[in-house]
């Protein structure tokens, strides 16, 4: 690249590369397939067990599972739990964390100590361990998902909006409101909290994938996702004991998250690169 | 997959024409019937000895109880290769048949029996099995009111007339011959030498244990009591070991390399791969083993009956059979096919329209009010997992969530005690070859409840059960009658019940083993004994 053109396309937010763009064609396609599976599906999502396990063929692309529910109408809707899931665990771990850092950040002292502390105590655990301790104790199901990984996730945008926020608030501008007098919680939300923000969605697009892979896993513990619910982790789980015999019925759903998880962490990848002008230059 | 609990077996009608013969006359029985096996060590010449270890897997821990008087678990697949009892049945012929007994006659109607002891035989401790010793075990197991020692109620008096004649004088007339063949409750043992903790084995049958680890992958390892009063042959296995391995894919690869010997249960899946390959012999006999779904009919949503109806109705019994792909047969009634009491004609169907009719008028259905329910299965039991598929998927368009736990058995079980579920799901088999227990243990009012986790409190179906020993013991024709109404009673009127499928048992072995025969009444067990490595 030139010289002159190089800092200029540093500055602009741009997919940076093809596999970012890959994914994020990815993802919208999995985001489409999965909001339209009521019409997309080509099968009603019911057990019809005088068909189970079809393997592939013209009439079940991708087969039929043990009690004879079409594998791809499953992974469409199953898209739609896990995609749920993912979205409903980043936005509660974003907000709460985002604004516990935010302020932890801007206050310093005591407040930040005291928020800081109560965070490191969480990020003790190790996260898996403690999202199935929860899960265990509460009644399985998509919600118990949601609040078992969001209680293990949101600390982690605490720390990184801590940090971020606490390099602002160093800012001149962010001195100038305090000395015209500005109110706190107004610096907080005018300014520190809209500078913050830029590394916080980056790292929401790197987590989408770690989501979707740990609600799988608990599905798959049967602590997540209950029958009939369709969720990707809990279909692996089904036909795990199939994999030699009926391959499709754990191939499908295996490579569905895995091309999902791929997906968003590319996309990440791309935007945290797109977004940080230390990492675009290579 | 899991089959705890309780009871089992068998393949009655013959047992029991047998019976009823015997109180009628009182003629021998097993004199002269099969012989026991021959006592030969010295008479084969080509056999090589076999000194490989027989590697039976099961897919979960074997051992919860050592004691032969309370055990009523798993473990029986160890214990019956540990311990005796007077008869064993035998599912062929339908016929209890001599073990530690040579004969036997009834008299009295059947309320008085007299066996005729093996002589010769030694405890694994040392000591001698007589009359006096067998008398002491069976009242030790009746004193310790555990497991199924129920199955001796009868049972007023034992007497051990001399050395080799120990006589029962029973209440009412029962077949004691058939219940000495008890795969729980009914082993002879030396009281004195009975170990809590598996160091030592105090029975006279041909393996003793060698170790014991709860919670290894091999759990435990048997070995051949060399003082067995049948004898041993070269070519008998004369090691055992059991390799706890849940995962059935896992023990699929085992046994195709010939690393184990015997797999208790594949899915239908891996049974059929099983039978196109070359190494692996495979077997597949009807059991009575069935799957009971019991309502809660004392507390909850399914209090009313109307619920528990719709509950029947909504179960897809026909698909759930053909997604079981032969593993399993459709039931009708409570009592399996080949036992007195098995009814014709009581196969259920799924019936939408009728589940939802019933549904609304109990307040509940798509556009009522939603319906939760608790439902509590085994863990890891793929079969019981479909039911809940399907039972799940169905509920959900009538505006019921189903709320299921796949739990370990002993969680399950105390759960259960407590009254905590509305659907309670597991496997039922008699423990002697008779349909008495599915309603004795099951459906008879109790205080604290044991099996009967339906909570059924009905006097009138308590009376009617107790009648059924002596009506099967005097007069068979009524007692089909009264096991038949019974079941419409227990099943239709008070649905307390569903019973979707009868279990077949389907195995699979290294080709090398000669002589495996599937025994319902003893359910999973392997008699190692009967047992041959083929060169």
């Amino acid at each position: 690249m030139t010289a002159t053109g190089a800092p200029l396309r540093r500055r602009l937010p741009r997919i940076p590369d093809r596999f970012a763009a890959l994914g994020a064609v990815i993802i919208v396609i999995v985001v489409l397939a999965s909001l339209l599976a009521p019409w997309l599906a080509p099968y009603p999502d019911d057990p019809n067990p005088l068909e189970s396990l079809q393997p592939p063929s013209a009439a079940h692309w991708l087969g039929t599972d043990k009690v004879g529910r079409d594998v791809l109408t499953q992974i469409l809707y199953g898209g739609r739990t896990s995609l749920f899931i993912a979205a409903a665990v980043l936005a509660v771990s974003a907000v709460v964390g985002v604004t516990l850092g935010v302020v932890a950040g801007y206050a310093g002292g005591w407040i930040r100590d005291m928020i800081m502390r109560v965070t490191d105590v969480f990020l003790a655990f190790p996260a898996l361990l403690l999202s199935l301790a929860l899960a265990v104790v509460l009644q399985p199901g998509v919600n118990t998902v949601v609040l078992a990984i969001a209680v293990t996730w949101w600390p982690w945008y605490t720390r990184l909006a801590a940090s971020v926020a606490a390099s602002i608030s160093t800012r001149s501008y962010v001195d100038a409101a305090r000395c015209l007098g500005v109110p706190a919680p107004l610096i907080i939300l005018r300014h520190v909290l809209p500078n913050s923000l830029t590394p916080v969605l980056v790292q929401i697009s790197l987590d989408a994938g770690g989501v979707i892979l740990t609600a799988a896993a608990l599905s798959y513990l049967g602590l997540g996702a209950q029958e009939p619910t369709a969720e990707w982790g809990l279909m692996v789980q089904q036909g795990q004991t199939l994999f030699t015999t009926n391959w499709w019925v754990v191939t499908f759903p295996g490579l569905a998250i895995l091309v999902t998880a791929f997906a968003f962490n590319v996309l990440g990848e791309g935007l945290r690169n797109a977004l940080d002008p230390r990492r675009a230059v290579k | 997959m899991r089959w705890h609990k309780r009871l089992l077996v068998a393949g009655v009608t013959g047992a029991l024409a047998l019976t009823a013969s015997a109180c009628a006359g009182g003629q021998v029985r097993g004199a002269g019937g099969t012989p026991a096996p021959q006592a030969s060590t010295s008479t084969s010449q080509a056999a090589q000895a076999n000194d490989s270890t027989f590697v039976y897997v099961p897919n979960l821990d074997v051992v919860t109880d050592w004691d032969p008087a309370t055990s009523y678990s798993n473990e029986i697949v160890a214990l019956s290769n540990i311990y005796e009892g007077l008869t064993r049945y035998n599912s062929q012929t339908k016929k209890a048949e001599p073990r530690l007994a040579t004969e036997w006659t009834a008299a009295d109607g059947g309320k008085e029996w007299t066996f005729k002891l093996r002589q010769g035989v030694k405890f694994h401790s040392g000591a001698t099995m007589d009359a006096e010793a067998a008398k002491k075990a069976i009242e030790r197991t009746i004193e310790k009111k555990g497991g199924a020692a129920y199955i001796w109620d009868a049972v007023d008096k034992i007497e051990a007339v001399d050395a080799a004649t120990l006589k029962f004088t029973l209440k009412y007339a029962a077949p004691l011959d058939l219940i000495a063949s008890s795969g729980y409750a009914a082993y002879i043992y030396d009281v004195d030498a009975v170990d809590p903790d598996g160091k030592k084995t105090a029975g006279t049958g041909p393996y003793t244990i060698d170790s014991w680890q709860k919670g290894k992958e091999t759990e435990l390892t048997l070995k051949a009591f060399d003082g067995y009063w049948g004898g041993w042959k070269p070519e008998q296995y004369k090691k055992v070991a059991f390799r706890v391995t849940p995962e059935i894919t896992t023990a699929w690869q085992l046994l195709q390399k010939g690393e184990v010997n015997f797999v208790q249960r594949l899915n239908p899946q891996l049974f059929e791969q099983a039978g196109m390959t070359g190494n692996v012999q495979t077997s597949r006999s009807p059991s009575f083993q069935n799957l009971l779904v019991l309502f809660n009919t004392a507390s909850g949503p399914a209090k009313d009956v109307r619920v528990r109806q719709a509950l029947q109705a909504a179960i897809d019994y026909d698909g759930l059979v053909a997604a079981l792909k032969g593993s399993a047969q459709k039931a009708s009634g409570l009592v399996p096919q080949g036992l007195l009491g098995h009814v014709n004609g009581m196969e259920p169907k799924q019936d939408l329209a009728k589940a939802q009719q019933l549904l609304a008028e109990a307040g509940y259905g798509p556009d009522l009010p939603e319906l939760k329910l608790s439902l509590t299965y085994a863990q890891g039991d793929e079969d019981q997992k479909l039911l809940v598929t399907l039972l799940s998927s169905a509920l959900n368009k009538l505006n019921v969530t189903l709320q299921a736990k796949p739990m370990t058995w002993n969680a399950q079980w105390d759960l259960g005690k407590k009254q905590g579920q509305d659907i309670f799901v597991m496997y039922w088999y008699p423990d002697y070859p008779d349909a008495y227990s599915w309603f004795l243990n099951v459906f008879k009012s109790a205080e604290k409840p044991q099996f009967n986790l339906s909570y059924l409190k009905n006097a009138d179906i308590d009376a009617q059960i107790d009648s059924l020993p002596q009506l099967t013991a005097t007069d068979q024709l009524k007692a089909d009658t009264a096991y038949q109404e019974l079941q419409k009673k227990i099943i239709e009127e008070q649905a307390a019940v569903a019973v979707p499928y009868v279990q077949t048992y389907q195995r699979a072995l290294t080709a090398d083993v000669e002589g495996y025969v599937d025994n319902p009444a003893y359910p999973n067990v392997v008699f190692f004994y009967d047992l041959k490595r083929a060169t």
